[in-house]
């Protein structure tokens, strides 16, 4: 055999010059151009693609608005005959269902965007995500903040509802509102997310979808009030975050912002909400940072 | 532009599956300007080796730097240099050409007028003209990767990875996409790295490493690698590899690779490559299906370089079961 032996490959710059290579100066460092973009604007540009991708499937979005819609509606007046809560009397439960419906539609819209976590792993265009250099909480919050604006969007549409059954609010409720929909996906979404991102399929997901966040929100005092149950089920309650969401979501129907802000009631269910808002997101942004690793390797 | 440095990468066990050494003490440094080919059989470790180089998996052990910069440490620096062209596509295929390209630039802060005149560079060496505004699932396989390249070029990466970059497209595509690349590097003055299994594909670059069982057997120059095989090589086809390798070997003392199905003996005995097929043909005729003679391509180094690695990982034994293809076929060979 006439194999000139290994090449080493240290010696190798001199049998580049034929072909008009440059050999390496072994300390230059090349500035980077620009280090990247601010994690306002990676967030912003991955939450439009989130929007856009929305807006361009017309099934999706009517299955995310008719689907809540349905369930308000049949189940609302199917069970408003026997509704009748404590401290809750001349209520019908297509009133009480109104704010769980919103919550549902926030959960449809984080199951949908945590599906797309796996799609877009699937389909290629995380790993050109990944390889930019961008803030890692970046990726997590255009994903997440992406979601929020779909669940905004949708809710919205269900809020020119409300008038109808006799639910109104000044532009401060209104606010108020549209914060606690904001925080509730933001939370909801960072939750998904936390579970999606090693997911292979989306099949999974769904059977995840099915025992965790869909418990999470019947347990919310969406479905069903949180006083007259038994204690057990009273405590499960209490320790879900959605329960402390559906407090805040209900509140400005019926008081005014001015009271709200001073109730402290109110104010610790935010308070638990931003916090499950918080943890969520930052477990979800150390997820995205941790690289894949390669096992320790003994010396040889 | 790349310094690779006594890189290890050993995959976790998991239940069942023992760990396994994927890159195995690996140094390599790609100067800056070039335009490198990474090759290796399926399992050589090569795909691993570009997850770390663009960033996706931290090695067991070495170092990485690219233009200077720590990849392991400061991922970020590193990172603003390089554009990444993936073997599947990185496009978002229900968003248009635009879309696609601005999306790509907001993640390295491009925006507004920049990205514009940016986009406009990015594109004009493209065939997407008139075709911007379309979906990408609209557009065909060799338009589709044009975005792709569109897209890291957007960024004037200084160094740009590419993982197969030319699977699934036809032979006109693929050199289209290939001219293409090479005329935008010399323009751009990049660092181009690129893995292929395609050794057409290589003759025309700087420089071709070649990996196998995660290690680096050869770097060098394609016109180096070829001039390793001095004379002939002379492949035999025949339906019964086996029998005649181990008779050709004792009666005439060749030196046989087993390469798939067929037999190759790249030092022929006495260096007359002419004579000794004649010889073949005499003593062996009704087990020779096909003879050939002829001059080494690189493709003839790649199998003569990693079949002799295998063969000294064996302990000498020069009959290697291997073609560029499965592990499995190896050990079921070797039962």
């Amino acid at each position: 055999m006439t194999l000139a032996g290994k090449a080493d490959p240290r010696t190798l710059t001199d049998t580049a010059r034929s072909s008009g290579a440059v050999p390496d100066g072994p300390t230059e460092t090349i500035a980077p151009g620009r280090a990247g973009a601010s994690l306002a604007g990676v967030s912003l540009a991955l939450a439009r693609r989130e929007f856009i991708r929305f807006i361009r499937q017309p099934h999706r979005l009517a299955g995310s608005i008719g689907q809540p819609l349905i369930f308000w509606l049949f189940l609302g007046a199917g069970l408003t005959p026997s509704f009748n809560a404590p401290g809750m009397e001349g209520m019908t439960y297509l009133e009480y269902f109104y704010p769980g419906v919103l919550m549902m539609m926030i959960l449809f819209a984080s199951v949908f965007a945590s599906i797309t976590i796996i799609e877009d792993r699937d389909q290629g265009f995380l790993q050109g995500v990944l390889v930019a250099p961008v803030p890692r909480l970046g990726i997590v919050m255009g994903k997440v903040g992406g979601a929020s604006l779909v669940a905004l969007f949708q809710t919205a549409i269900l809020l020119l509802a409300a008038p109808f059954i006799g639910l109104t609010m000044g532009w401060g409720g209104a606010a108020m509102l549209a914060v606690t929909l904001v925080l509730v996906s933001l939370g909801f979404t960072g939750l998904g997310f936390l579970f999606a991102w090693r997911m292979k399929s989306t099949s999974g997901f769904h059977a995840l979808m099915m025992v965790i966040m869909m418990p999470m929100w019947v347990l919310s005092g969406a479905f069903f009030p949180i006083t007259g149950v038994p204690a057990w089920l009273h405590a499960i309650m209490l320790v879900n975050p959605v329960t402390h969401g559906m407090t805040i979501l209900r509140a400005p129907f019926y008081a005014d912002p001015g009271t709200l802000l001073t109730s402290a009631g109110y104010l610790g269910a935010l308070a638990v909400v931003v916090a499950w808002v918080v943890v969520c997101l930052s477990l979800a942004s150390m997820r995205v940072g941790r690289r894949d690793r390669g096992a320790a390797a003994a010396l040889s | 532009m790349i310094r690779i440095e006594a890189l290890t990468h050993v995959y976790p066990g998991r239940r069942r599956q023992p760990s396994r050494v994927a890159v195995s003490d690996l140094t390599l440094s790609v100067p800056d300007g070039t335009f490198t080919i990474l090759s290796g059989p399926n399992g050589s470790g090569k795909s691993t080796l570009f997850r770390i180089l663009c960033g996706l998996s931290v090695p067991s052990r070495g170092r990485v730097l690219i233009g200077g910069h720590d990849l392991l440490r400061d991922p970020a620096a590193a990172r603003a240099l390089m554009g990444v062209v993936f073997q599947n596509p990185a496009v978002d295929k229900h968003l248009s050409v635009t879309e696609n390209l601005s999306i790509h630039g907001a993640l390295y802060g491009l925006s507004g007028a920049a990205l514009r005149a940016r986009m406009d560079e990015a594109l004009a060496w493209t065939d997407l003209d008139g075709r911007l505004s379309d979906r990408v699932d609209t557009l065909s396989g060799g338009l589709a990767r044009q975005v792709e390249l569109a897209k890291c070029l957007l960024t004037r990466p200084r160094l740009l990875l590419l993982d197969e970059p030319t699977t699934g497209l036809d032979p006109a595509s693929r050199r289209a996409f290939l001219d293409a690349l090479g005329r935008l590097r010399r323009a751009l003055g990049m660092t181009v790295l690129m893995t292929s299994h395609i050794f057409s594909e290589a003759e025309t670059v700087d420089r071709v490493a070649i990996m196998a069982d995660g290690q680096l057997l050869a770097h060098d120059t394609p016109q180096a690698l070829r001039a390793r095989l001095t004379g002939d090589v002379v492949v035999i086809e025949t339906d019964r590899p086996d029998a005649l390798a181990a008779r050709l070997r004792g009666d005439l003392g060749a030196g046989v690779i087993r390469h798939g199905d067929d037999l190759r003996v790249d030092e022929v005995p006495g260096g007359d490559a002419v004579a000794f097929l004649e010889r073949v043909l005499a003593d062996y005729r009704p087990e020779v299906r096909g003879i050939t003679v002829k001059q080494p391509t690189l493709e003839d180094v790649f199998i003569h370089v990693t079949a002799e690695a295998r063969a000294a990982g064996r302990g000498g034994v020069s009959e290697i079961p291997r073609g560029p293809t499965s592990a499995e076929e190896q050990q079921e060979s070797a039962a």
